[in-house]
């Protein structure tokens, strides 16, 4: 796998990043246990007396290591996991000959993948269309290391996280750009003309609704902004920022855009099946077209994942006293979670048109995410000496958040939803 | 001083690409490269936040939309603009010429009298945007209406003229 | 040695190749592409004064940068769609075939 060794390239150029993690956990507690292979690798090399340099990259590159390997096994079993709810929602069953429950269907849709021919069409600019799919994997895989799984475990412990995270996203618009344009055919570059337009519009409430969440902690690093949402209200109540007015409108409005930026149904105008085909990835084959999955995939984990660091207190156990429970298990658990509560999401919803996609971002989330600016201020101006927000706090905070809403959907709902389709049927 | 050895070729290159290249998408492309490249030169220097930004709006935002207007636009013949190539670069480059000159001259008579190697070594985030609201906030707020004033004037231009609804009725 | 003459060298480079994209090219797009390749040249002035300049403990360059992408960021967009706007009237965007007033 040759993908470490790039995000050891990428992040090296970064002078304020230590590459080696200065502390030394103990070895073998629950907590330490995902960064048992660096240590291990750390323990070696200083034992063969390598040079420093060597320690602390091979010392990253494993922590990198650790973490694609962790979220491509989960890449795989989500594939099954999906198709199997997908099938029980909708009265099927779903694979189940590879294996018992079908459990090694992944390990047989791999191994077809691999094996497929690999077809580049004669209108294609061969270099782009082989670029393309590269540069999806590599923004998630980017995003991913620097997102805290545990008190222990960040495998990038950058200082300016979020930006980072955020930059890494744009690269993905480039990306489907050319893969749609350098197939060279239409179903491909009408599918990255929808993509472009729906990731422009969904990355304004994603990244205006994360302002607020930063604006309160007043930093930037993921790692301080879970740290910002330790403590307990009332001795029992998680002090997430999704227990807050603002936190709450944000984070729905978060769970939104972060849905629509995956290209994920409701919103997978992209590569709507039935209408383009499959979009950007229509003229791929073989393994490039199982990159593109993967990116969408490790995508869909890595914006999860922020989504739990910003609003449900990354990896911050949900009642006080169970401390006993290594702190990355709950961050899985939310993870696990927000997941399912995306292929619900795909199972229950019909897919959207184009107008309805971008009027919802541009009338209904940007406006409310704006809202949430001022509100998370005054909440912060109106908090009582302790950091605690009074009763009257709470109402005021909510019912400016709330008039706006109302009115909103209520425009909204009466000019511009749909009714009731009426169809069309060929004589 | 390594990075910057290996990144400067890079960004002249991918520049001089965005400016050679006869096929429109390519030259936008290359113009995307030479600018996260720019980012990069940034990161390695120690402003990092200023080469995420600049990697965020330039890449995410200004390439994205060039390419975009390139293709809902209809680019002109390939042929006729390599062909008309000739002369246009003799043309552009007895223009370019003298002001390049001017340039390399001014860079080779020397740097300012007190040129520390590491007059900053780093950017401190913190720092800056405390700086920028509370004493550059008039500057900022010009800028928050004007993005505002090209927000809307953008969607006005942009919009298609004639009949208001070409949508699909939904009643 | 100080690397303030390599960064310098490299803008003023960039420059003149956005200079020239500007007076070569016809597409009134590529043309902007010049345009934006200067605004970087001039950024990386900035930040090379900021980095290896005279002043120490300062962050005038870098908030001149983020002025400079703001603005760039809004010319692009208003450019563009007075770009579209002129594209719809005439159906091209090659700038020598905008002469009506020419008289």
């Amino acid at each position: 796998m040759r993908v470490p060794a790039l995000i050891a390239l990428v992040l090296g150029s970064f002078p304020s990043l230590g590459l080696a993690a200065t502390d030394k956990p103990p070895l073998l507690t629950g907590e330490s246990l995902p960064r048992l292979p660096q240590r291990l690798v750390e323990m070696a090399l200083e034992a063969l007396k390598a040079p420093d340099w060597l320690v602390s990259l091979a010392s990253f590159a494993t922590a990198a290591g650790t973490v694609v390997a962790v979220f491509l096994s989960a890449f795989a079993l989500l594939s099954l996991i999906e198709r199997k709810t997908l099938a029980r929602a909708q009265n099927r069953l779903g694979p189940n000959r590879a294996g018992i429950f079908g459990i090694l269907q992944p390990v047989a849709d791999g191994i077809k993948m691999l094996t497929k021919e690999d077809i580049v069409p004669t209108k294609a600019e061969w270099f782009l269309h082989l670029v393309a799919p590269v540069m999806i994997v590599i923004p998630s895989i980017l995003a991913l290391g620097v997102i805290p799984y545990g008190r222990e475990w960040l495998p990038v412990p950058l200082e300016l996280g979020l930006v980072f995270f955020f930059a890494t996203g744009t690269m993905t618009e480039v990306a489907v750009f050319i893969a749609g344009w350098a197939s060279g055919s239409k179903f491909p570059m009408l599918g990255a003309m929808r993509a472009i337009s729906q990731m422009i519009s969904y990355e304004l409430p994603l990244i205006i609704s994360a302002l607020s969440v930063v604006m309160l902690s007043g930093t930037l690093s993921l790692a301080d902004i879970v740290a910002a949402q330790s403590g307990y209200h009332l001795g029992f109540i998680p002090a997430w920022n999704i227990l807050t007015p603002w936190g709450f409108v944000a984070g729905i409005i978060f769970l939104i855009a972060a849905n629509a930026e995956s290209n994920r149904c409701p919103f997978d105008l992209p590569e709507g099946e039935s209408e383009i085909v499959a979009g950007h990835m229509t003229e791929y084959s073989g393994f490039k077209y199982a990159l593109f999955f993967m990116g969408e995939y490790l995508g869909l984990f890595a914006i999860s994942g922020l989504g739990i660091t910003l609003f449900l207190g990354g990896w911050q156990a949900p009642l006080p006293g169970l401390g006993f429970v290594p702190s990355w298990f709950w961050f899985f658990g939310k993870l696990a979670a927000i997941i399912f509560f995306f292929l619900w999401v795909r199972t229950t919803f019909p897919r959207v048109r184009v107008d309805q996609l971008m009027r919802f971002a541009w009338l209904c989330l940007i406006p409310i995410a704006l809202l949430t600016l001022p509100v998370a201020a005054l909440w912060h101006f109106t908090a009582n000496p302790d950091g605690s927000n009074g009763v009257l706090s709470w109402l005021l905070c909510s019912a400016i958040l709330a008039v706006p809403f109302i009115i909103i959907t209520v425009i909204f709902n009466r000019r511009l939803a749909p009714s009731l389709r009426t169809y069309h049927y060929a004589e | 001083m390594v990075p910057l050895l290996l990144l400067s070729p890079l960004i002249l290159l991918a520049a001089l690409g965005a400016v050679w290249k006869a096929r429109p998408v390519h030259a936008a492309l290359l113009l995307a490269l030479a600018l996260a490249l720019v980012a990069v030169l940034y990161l390695s220097v120690g402003a990092e936040f200023i080469g995420l930004v600049q990697f965020m709006v330039y890449v995410g935002g200004v390439a994205i939309l060039i390419v975009f207007a390139l293709l809902i636009t209809r680019p002109g013949d390939e042929a006729a603009e390599v062909a008309r190539r000739p002369r246009s670069l003799a043309l552009g480059l007895v223009c370019v010429a003298p002001v390049l000159g001017i340039l390399l001259y001014a860079v080779s008579k020397g740097l300012p009298v007190a040129a520390f190697e590491d007059a900053n070594p780093k950017l401190p985030v913190q720092a800056l945007g405390t700086e920028l609201f509370e004493n550059a906030v008039p500057a900022v707020l010009t800028v928050g209406v004007l993005l505002t004033a090209v927000l809307i004037g953008a969607a006005l231009f942009a919009r298609e003229p004639g009949p208001k609804s070409e949508l699909p009725a939904d009643r | 040695m100080n690397p303030l003459p390599l960064l310098l060298t490299l803008s003023s480079l960039l420059f003149a190749l956005g200079l020239l994209a500007v007076l070569t090219r016809r597409n009134a797009i590529l043309i902007l592409v010049g345009i934006e390749l200067m605004l970087n040249a001039a950024n990386i002035n900035f930040i090379a004064f900021w980095r290896y300049g005279s002043v120490e403990f300062d962050l005038t360059g870098p908030l001149f940068v983020m002025f400079s992408i703001a603005i760039a960021a809004a010319e692009a967009a208003v450019g563009l769609a007075i770009i579209l706007m002129v594209f719809r009237h005439t159906r091209s965007t090659d700038l020598n075939r905008l002469d009506s007033l020419h008289g």
